[in-house]
């Protein structure tokens, strides 16, 4: 599968396989496209990840079910991440959820799960009055990241986004075009990703239009376009889970301390029975970030040592351009997750030494409005 | 102008240099007199690796065998085993590597160099060594099926 900007990709990248699309894995290298984002400007074609509208009388009912989140909470223009969990509290997918109108919802999850979450929401959808509608492929989507992202926006829009609070969004017309403008992204810096609406892939020229506005506007900030792999470098350093990697059917929200996102307060919704008796017990392992104190590349499927003995393993992993060692995530039992605590990973039979670590790795500029810090946390 | 002046012939974008020998595996081999035969990997190589972030080398003293594991080249998404052209004695590694690694992005043939080896064998196992004429044509062997 293909975006609409798959002959700007061809041209301009080294191309990779995502999830059945051919996508951008680098253009110019990751990282100094990764650096770009934290110093000025990054633009990332996410147009592969999945993209619903949820309406009807039963809406908010009917996701306030399928989802950990409190949807009945979010206001007109909210957003909020929640999980899609199973019965056993296991993570079918982490996703985006936004309200556009009373009864009208957005829903923004990973590209690898677009059919699995399409068909888990046909079939929890039978006792409610809801329309579920993919528009995947009539929307476009991009994502502007990184502290000059505010500016690059500003010259194209015309449209006070500065007030824009985290994690909500608007509508912008531009010329003919309606966008939909969130506050929201991946890598832990300020930014906005945008949804060119009414977009299907067979009108490529709208994407193409917007897309290039922003490099154009841009240019005066040394913006750059960045492929999967910064994508991946940028959300790691921040901390932020991938589906398939860090999070899976098999892992909870509590143990990928992701425990913002469920809200036990709701009488009801699939999963919380066991995610309730979970969070009573305790868990088992829980989801940490790991810093490498030696040269070395974390990478996902690495064993974590504990005074020399199995205790883990790596689920993600990279080398960060920022901090320039080895960094990742993966999951220990919590009697030994505390930051500092020494550990070693297994690298092609060496045991490297290494550390727990905070997550974030670094310090972020994530706009924070107010003081207070939203639902997007770590 | 490098001071290590050497003519090149040029593949696509690759460049290989004249003066030494190759492995079918994007290794080359300089066999330098009186002083061992130094290692590293070639332009193809580490254009096809892009940003080369860590480099593991072989430490000083051990031996290795032709077409062995010698070390490994590793950038943000990929591991690259480094194979021996020749058998032999290491006798010395490139130490920048370990905090410039970039170096053998940007000067592969030079600056970059990761090992010399005292060959063991130097007379036998040259034979299974590739020139640079047959070198460029298997590059030129992959880029053709790459686009096809």
């Amino acid at each position: 599968m293909r975006t609409h900007l798959y002959e700007f990709h061809k041209k301009n990248a080294k191309l990779t396989e995502f999830a059945g699309f051919e996508m951008p894995l680098w253009y110019d290298g990751i990282i100094s496209e990764h650096l770009a984002v934290r110093e000025s400007v990054g633009v990332f074609d996410v147009t592969h990840m999945g993209r619903y509208l949820i309406t009807g009388r039963d809406a908010a009912k009917f996701l306030d079910k399928i989802l950990t989140q409190n949807v009945a909470s979010i206001k007109i223009y909210q957003g909020k991440i929640s999980m899609i969990c199973n019965e056993l509290g296991g993570i079918v997918d982490d996703v985006f959820l936004f309200r556009l109108e009373e009864d009208k919802y957005l829903l923004i999850c990973n590209a690898a799960n677009r059919k699995k979450d399409y068909e888990w929401m046909i079939k929890h959808a039978c006792n409610f009055s809801v329309n579920i509608m993919d528009i995947s492929d009539n929307t476009a989507m991009f994502a502007v990241q990184g502290p000059k992202s505010l500016n690059v926006l500003h010259s194209i829009f015309n449209s006070n986004l500065s007030d824009l609070r985290f994690n909500y969004f608007k509508w912008i017309n531009l010329d003919d075009l309606k966008i939909f403008v969130s506050r929201t992204g991946y890598t832990g810096e300020d930014g906005f990703e945008l949804l060119l609406w009414d977009t299907p892939l067979s009108n490529p020229e709208k994407a193409y239009k917007v897309w290039e506005m922003i490099l154009e506007s841009g240019k005066e900030y040394n913006i750059k376009p960045c492929g999967l792999g910064a994508r991946d470098t940028l959300r790691i350093e921040a901390g932020f889970c991938l589906y398939g990697n860090d999070i899976n059917e098999t892992i909870t929200p509590l143990e990928a301390k992701l425990d913002f996102a469920i809200k036990f307060e709701k009488p009801d919704f699939i999963g919380r029975e066991a995610l309730l008796k979970q969070k009573t017990e305790g868990v088992k392992r829980v989801r940490v970030g790991v810093r490498s104190l030696e040269y070395g590349v974390l990478r996902s499927g690495y064993k974590i040592l504990f005074n020399g003995k199995p205790a883990g393993e790596i689920t993600s992993g990279t080398f960060s351009p920022l901090l320039k060692c080895g960094i990742g995530m993966g999951y220990v039992p919590p009697e030994i997750s505390s930051p500092k605590t020494s550990i070693n990973i297994l690298i092609r039979g060496k045991a490297v030494r290494a550390e727990i670590a905070e997550m974030p790795f670094y310090k972020t500029t994530k706009y924070k409005k107010k003081g207070r810090i939203d639902d997007l946390q770590i | 102008m490098s001071d290590k002046e050497a003519s090149v012939i040029k593949v696509d974008e690759y460049i290989i240099r004249v003066d030494r020998l190759y492995t079918k595996d994007h290794e080359w081999v300089l066999i330098e007199k009186d002083k061992g035969t130094r290692v590293g990997i070639t332009d193809y190589a580490q254009k096809s690796l892009h940003e080369i972030v860590y480099v593991e080398m072989p430490k000083v003293g051990s031996t290795v065998k032709q077409m062995e594991t010698l070390g490994t080249v590793e950038s943000i998404k990929a591991v690259s085993e480094v194979f021996a052209p020749l058998s032999g004695k290491i006798i010395e590694v490139n130490e920048k590597l370990v905090s410039t690694p970039e170096l053998i992005n940007e000067s592969p043939y030079d600056e970059g160099w990761i090992a010399v080896i005292e060959p063991s064998a130097l007379d036998e196992e040259i034979k299974n060594l590739l020139t640079h004429k047959e070198y460029g044509k298997l590059i030129s062997d992959i880029i053709r099926k790459e686009r096809e």
